[in-house]
């Protein structure tokens, strides 16, 4: 099926949330909200997300792929991140897409902590399902580890000829500054089980351990992908994420779900 | 204050960029900045740098435009046969007319990183509308000078012989692999095309990094690469040692920014223009 090019869009409050809209030939057979991860992930996983909308779209499924506040092209500096923020700026999406799509059913897809945030946001978003690629599910667990990534990069040797002070790294996390706020919100947070039906996308070495979505509640679906996204590494820190099997996976399911 | 609108654009519709515009009553600038992608990253650039450049800009006045080039980020393929530089000049020169029809600027300034710094010194060569060009980690040549600075200190410094062992099985593990790689053409060519642009009246300003050690190691370097080329007051270079390829650090960032913005108003002043 020939779709048309993405449409960029601002919207929200004086437009302030970037947007980028996939419509389809004719009306929508269903519509899905894709929510962005945060940070570098954001940045690595920017070919996947639009790789994904173009095939949704390519079935009669309409996406919108859109940055937080703070975030990508959206206003705000990147310290100004919020977790309620993101959460609340995916629920205004969901009415951007709503709107545009003229679908009142929504699904809803997310990465890392995309996948975070749009099971936050499932009820007040009014999301129907939701599909997670690797979603984090921990949020103290998930700061730890980027804390440790960020201590690694500060004397990587690679990046640095000589390592940097503390203070030079301190508050950000692997590129992006982090205020004390969106810090704190995420160690605090931790998945309950969703309130919708849950599709997981597993591409997580298999050392991170079988059952790490059983808090997602007995009815979540976890699908296995071939390959292993390469999320937390540092030495691919600037790498683009690859995930041809997720895209196809994705679209293999809605193609009968939706 | 300023404003960020997203367009599609271009020759076939086919290019996403977001163009930052000062406030309609502020003064305006000579130039507007064109900022291109830095190898594979989409138009906000590594760490969000082309969103905190283009921001910064604004603030002081100039009209600003990051884009996708043709099939990167959410660019499309323009679906044309030419080469991949006719493409990206041909891309450019988009650019810069969307720019002009939104700002009533009608001469650019072309900032690239890495392949963006490349694509930049291209595009420069002969389109009339350039007035200047900012090249972070753009073009540089090993000369004797460096090779005495990179291999003279290791041989005396057991640490330095630790990190130069451990970068080159890294860099060899990871070969072919640099997302950020580049390939540069002969430095006589280089020179004379920066020479032309000189000549052309085009200001020029070259900022390294510390994450290029591998070809440019000192301020004077410059000079030993470009010889006279570089005592013409049109043309400057900077190291920002210490420093990584993609400033992942805010405090490099910072300084980056600064330094961008000085060269922009000494070179480009906004006239009656405050400078906050």
């Amino acid at each position: 099926m020939q779709v048309e090019p993405a449409q960029p869009c601002q919207f929200g409050s004086g437009g302030s949330l970037f947007g980028l809209y996939h419509a389809v030939a004719g009306r929508a057979r269903a519509a899905v909200l894709l929510c962005p991860p945060l940070g570098q992930n954001m940045i690595r996983s920017h070919r996947v997300y639009r790789q994904l909308a173009d095939a949704l779209a390519q079935q009669g499924i309409a996406a919108l792929r859109f940055d937080y506040f703070g975030t990508g092209d959206s206003a705000g500096a990147s310290e100004e991140s919020d977790w309620v923020r993101c959460v609340a700026d995916t629920v205004t999406a969901a009415a951007e897409l709503r709107a545009r799509s003229g679908c009142t059913r929504l699904l809803g897809f997310g990465a890392r902590l995309g996948g975070a945030i749009a099971l936050e946001a499932a009820p007040a978003a009014r999301l129907a399902e939701l599909l997670l690629w690797d979603p984090v599910l921990d949020g103290h667990e998930y700061v730890t580890g980027l804390d440790a990534m960020q201590e690694e990069l500060r004397v990587d040797p690679m990046r640095f000829s000589t390592p940097r002070t503390r203070e030079d790294a301190a508050g950000q996390w692997l590129g992006f500054p982090v205020g004390a706020e969106l810090r704190g919100q995420l160690e605090g947070w931790r998945a309950a089980p969703a309130a919708v039906p849950v599709r997981v996308f597993d591409s997580l070495p298999a050392e991170a351990g079988a059952d790490r979505y059983a808090q997602l509640g007995t009815d979540a679906e976890v699908v296995a992908l071939s390959s292993t996204a390469s999320w937390d590494v540092l030495d691919r820190l600037e790498h683009a994420i690859l995930a041809p099997d997720l895209v196809r996976a994705v679209v293999d399911q809605l193609r009968v779900a939706a | 204050m300023s404003t960020e609108r997203a367009f599609r654009f271009g020759r076939a519709h086919h290019l996403v960029g977001v163009a930052g515009l000062p406030e309609p009553a502020a003064p305006t600038a000579p130039v507007g900045v064109i900022v291109l992608n830095a190898g594979m990253v989409h138009r906000v650039g590594p760490f969000r740098l082309h969103v905190e450049i283009t921001r910064r800009l604004n603030a002081s006045g100039y009209p600003t435009l990051r884009f996708d080039l043709s099939s990167l980020g959410d660019s499309s393929a323009a679906d044309e046969s030419r080469s991949q530089a006719q493409q990206v000049n041909a891309d450019v020169a988009d650019a810069m007319s969307l720019l002009a029809s939104h700002s009533g600027c009608s001469r650019f300034v072309l900032l690239g990183l890495c392949s963006g710094a490349q694509n930049a010194h291209g595009a420069a060569i002969d389109e009339a509308r350039v007035a200047g060009a900012i090249f972070l980690d753009g073009y540089a040549y090993r000369t004797l000078g460096f090779q005495l600075r990179h291999y003279l200190p290791r041989l005396w410094s057991a640490e330095r012989w630790h990190r130069f062992i451990s970068r080159s099985l890294q860099a060899r593990a990871s070969q072919g692999d640099d997302v950020f790689a580049v390939r540069f053409p002969p430095r006589e060519q280089v020179q004379r095309e920066l020479a032309a642009m000189l000549d052309r009246g085009l200001k020029l300003r070259f900022i390294y990094s510390g994450g290029v050690t591998r070809y440019f190691n000192h301020p004077r370097q410059f000079r030993e690469c470009f010889g006279r080329l570089a005592d013409r007051p049109q043309i400057s270079a900077r190291l920002f040692a210490g420093t990584d390829h993609t400033y992942a650090l805010r405090v490099d960032r910072q300084r980056l920014l600064d330094d961008i913005t000085t060269w922009l108003r000494d070179n480009f002043p906004v006239s009656g223009g405050s400078n906050p």
